[in-house]
């Protein structure tokens, strides 16, 4: 009778359960922050952590071991991915940072909206487990958190890690 | 660049974020969007990880698709009664629009009757495409365009065999499962009732391509990484043969059931040739699908909404390809129609 079960819990009314709060509370703050590396945007960082719990709610069981592995990968794969799609489309944004944040010394603001651009397009050209890799490890996580989210042994990590670092210094200095 | 200056590069300024905003947001969203979780709890994944723990990963999302099609073939099953006789082979491909209402009814497939495997499928890898060729006596097509990140040096390779299915169906487990759902189904006639479908499936041949990150055991806490960058899949379409069932009343019957709303049922019933069409259920909640040309034939693209993933699903030959993977819809349609 599972698939009766099954059943009813597709059709039970759609609604957040204790764990997924539990989980959200816990887990948002670093989301955002991994996504934020990435997007160099906190209003577009929130928007992929948003996206990035969603996926996991249709898919993932709240109190799953795997939950903050899963979300760290899903976090830093749906930023590169937008910004990706944007460093196609050849979008610049610059100017619109320099908008949003007037209260910054404009040529201090100018700066860093060219070092953000500069970090977008590296990470956006390099392999994406090695801009994954960088982008989690700057965010905090742990090797043995590197290795769970994105499926790697711990032992290689270091490896892995230096040749990122490599890569990223010949995309942001070429 | 000194290791300090890429510190410095990849900090950014956190501004301190509200959580609970941000968590009446998503609730907000889930409640509008009217979002399902798959499962509640990891004791309901538990089990099914149990029961797959020995399939490797891609067979996973093989299976998945193929049961997903399997219900919605017996759906659209129409034909000409004789004692056997086929029902099903798939020419083509259609989008079947499917709600969270359609999958409840639609998921009932357990509860018309059993499904027994007299062959079931078991896949194994292959070192490499000709050993896949020779175990399935297919021509294999194979990529000749692949995005940049997937590399062929990192594919793997697996088979299917034939596979052969019997399901039967059966009235008593209709009015037990419709009853645990507080319904009353419509009487099965007496000719379904204990009638059986033979139902084909394969031989398949998948090509697993990933970026080196992906682990090799689906019980990795990576859970997301371990979803492939790309992933091809041909077989031979399901094969879907009857005993004699007249079929017209089949399909009455399967679209009157309590479960499968009007809108779906309206919708099975437009497809013009429903003995050759597979219909590919497309979740409208969670992906959104389009007509694509792909390899010169009529495809359906579908794409996953949250960007993550897409796919492409099309039959040519007597084969049913699908190409699917974390990639935009052109590098998926650029590999699709690379394939030769």
């Amino acid at each position: 009778m599972e698939a009766v079960a099954a059943l009813r819990a597709a059709g039970a009314a759609p609604g957040l359960t204790a764990a997924f709060e539990a989980l959200f509370r816990r887990e948002y703050p670093r989301v955002v922050g991994i996504a934020q590396r990435i997007v160099r945007d906190a209003d577009e960082a929130e928007d992929v952590a948003q996206d990035v719990f969603v996926a996991f709610y249709r898919k993932h069981p709240a109190d799953a071991g795997y939950a903050p592995a899963w979300l760290y990968a899903a976090a830093a794969h749906t930023a590169l991915n937008a910004i990706r799609s944007r460093e196609r489309r050849g979008r610049r944004e610059t100017v619109h940072t320099l908008e949003r944040d007037p209260a910054v010394d404009p040529q201090r603001s100018a700066e860093e909206a060219e070092s953000h651009a500069e970090v977008r397009a590296a990470l956006a050209r390099m392999d994406e487990r090695a801009a994954a890799l960088l982008v989690l490890r700057h965010s905090g996580l742990s090797y043995e958190e590197i290795a769970a989210a994105l499926g790697l042994r711990r032992s290689s990590i270091g490896t892995l890690l230096g040749r990122a670092e490599d890569a990223f210094r010949r995309e942001v200095t070429r | 660049m000194s290791e300090h200056d890429i510190e410095r590069l990849m900090t950014v300024a956190e501004r301190p974020v509200d959580s609970e905003s941000a968590l009446a947001r998503i609730r907000e969203r889930i409640e509008r969007e009217r979002i399902q979780p798959i499962n509640r709890t990891v004791a309901g994944r538990e089990r099914g990880r149990r029961d797959g723990a020995v399939v490797s990963l891609w067979i996973k999302g093989l299976a998945a698709a193929a049961s997903v099609a399997l219900i919605a073939t017996l759906l659209t099953v129409s034909g000409v009664a004789e004692t056997i006789i086929t029902l099903f082979e798939p020419k083509t491909v259609v989008a079947v629009p499917i709600t969270s209402a359609d999958l409840t009814g639609a998921a009932g497939l357990t509860a018309y009757g059993t499904l027994t495997w007299s062959s079931p499928p078991k896949p194994y890898d292959v070192p490499d495409i000709a050993t896949a060729e020779k175990a399935t006596g297919m021509k294999v097509l194979v990529p000749s365009q692949l995005p940049s990140g997937v590399s062929v040096a990192n594919a793997r390779y697996g088979v299917m065999d034939r596979t052969t299915a019997t399901y039967t169906f059966s009235a008593d487990k209709t009015r037990a499962a419709a009853a645990l759902l507080n319904r009353t189904a419509p009487p099965m006639p007496a000719n379904i009732d204990g009638s059986k479908l033979f139902i084909t499936g394969g031989p398949a041949v998948v090509q697993y391509f990933d970026d080196g990150t992906a682990p090799k055991s689906a019980t990795s806490a990576g859970a997301f990484a371990s979803l492939p960058r790309l992933i091809i899949a041909q077989g031979k379409g399901p094969l879907v043969q009857s005993d004699g069932v007249t079929v017209e009343q089949l399909q009455q019957y399967l679209l009157a059931q309590p479960g499968i709303t009007p809108a779906l049922a309206a919708q099975i019933r437009a497809i013009k040739d429903p003995s050759s069409t597979l219909p590919v259920p497309i979740p409208v909640d969670m992906a959104t699908s389009k007509t694509v040309t792909v390899q010169g034939v009529q495809g359906v693209f579908v794409g996953d909404s949250t960007g993550l993933g897409s796919a492409v699903i099309w039959s040519k030959d007597g084969y049913v390809f699908g190409v699917a993977g974390t990639l935009t819809e052109s590098q998926i349609l650029a590999v699709a129609n690379s394939l030769h």
